[in-house]
């Protein structure tokens, strides 16, 4: 990936996402994270490309930041990470970064995998902070 | 037009969420408000005083508002799907326990209050059973 490139990474990462957002909101769009429970990984305001791709194909990973709708407050989706996937079930433990400030799966239990589509794969605002969101940070 | 400025503002917000959950529960809570409206009930019964009686059904209603709201928090906020999965019934046992926490409110019928408070108690075996006391509250409930 762009990682590690010089000045034209970003550009092109920039171009990428522009186009690809053209083409649909379906894979790949871009949100705004609100709250401070993945601090400091991710802060209120930081914008992020989410991308809905890769788990149409396979499950989500320990580690990996996901959207999912929020089981207790209808029309609110949380930002997580996955802690664990129980395979049987067929869901993940999602984990805010940090615990103390965190409502997650410690609260509401697992989320079935069928309700994560979307994965936070890059940061682009604020421009000081930009890149890829690797798992396992 | 579309411009790469438009296509960078965000669709939706994300939440990183925290409703600060303080974890400490107990169906006492809902018992006391509960008991408080049995006694209120037969205060109001042995008065003859027209003003008292109207604030003993004010003070009742609302104090069974508040056994509603503290069965609500233990429902949805202590019970979790495994506790579901040791009572089947528990979601059912929730749902007829609030409904006559409202009865309790609408009416002054002293037997209605006493089976709330059998509800109130079945619930409390439950959160003791998952392990309430030692869980949720400080040092373990009070002996």
């Amino acid at each position: 990936m762009a990682r590690g490139r010089s000045l034209s990474g970003p550009l092109f990462l920039l171009l990428g996402l522009a186009a690809g957002i053209t083409v649909g909101r379906r894979w790949l769009d871009v949100v705004e994270v609100r709250g401070g429970s993945m601090a400091p990984f991710l802060l209120p305001g930081d914008r992020l490309l989410v991308e809905a791709h890769s788990y149409e194909s396979r499950r989500p990973r320990p580690g990996e930041l996901v959207l999912a709708a929020d089981p207790r407050t209808p029309g609110r989706e949380l930002i997580k990470r996955v802690a664990s996937i129980d395979d049987a079930a067929s869901a993940a433990e999602l984990r805010g970064d940090a615990p103390d400030s965190s409502t997650d799966s410690r609260e509401f239990g697992a989320i079935p995998l069928s309700a994560i589509r979307w994965r936070a794969v890059f940061r682009y605002w604020p421009p000081q902070r930009a890149g890829l969101l690797g798992p396992g940070h | 037009m579309l411009t790469i400025r438009s296509l960078l503002r965000p669709s939706r917000i994300v939440d990183a969420h925290c409703d600060i959950p303080c974890g400490v529960y107990d169906p006492e809570q809902a018992r006391i408000e509960a008991e408080s409206c049995l006694r209120i009930i037969e205060k109001h019964d042995a008065s003859d005083d027209k003003l008292f009686r109207a604030r003993c059904i004010h003070v009742k209603e609302e104090r069974a508002e508040l056994v509603k709201h503290h069965l609500d928090v233990l429902w949805h906020d202590y019970f979790k799907p495994e506790h579901l999965e040791k009572y089947p019934d528990l979601h059912d046992t929730f749902w007829k326990a609030t409904k006559q926490a409202s009865k309790v409110k609408q009416s002054l019928d002293a037997t209605a209050a006493k089976d709330l408070l059998g509800m109130i108690d079945t619930i409390d075996e439950m959160w003791k059973a998952t392990g309430g006391p030692e869980k949720t509250r400080v040092n373990g409930r009070p002996s």
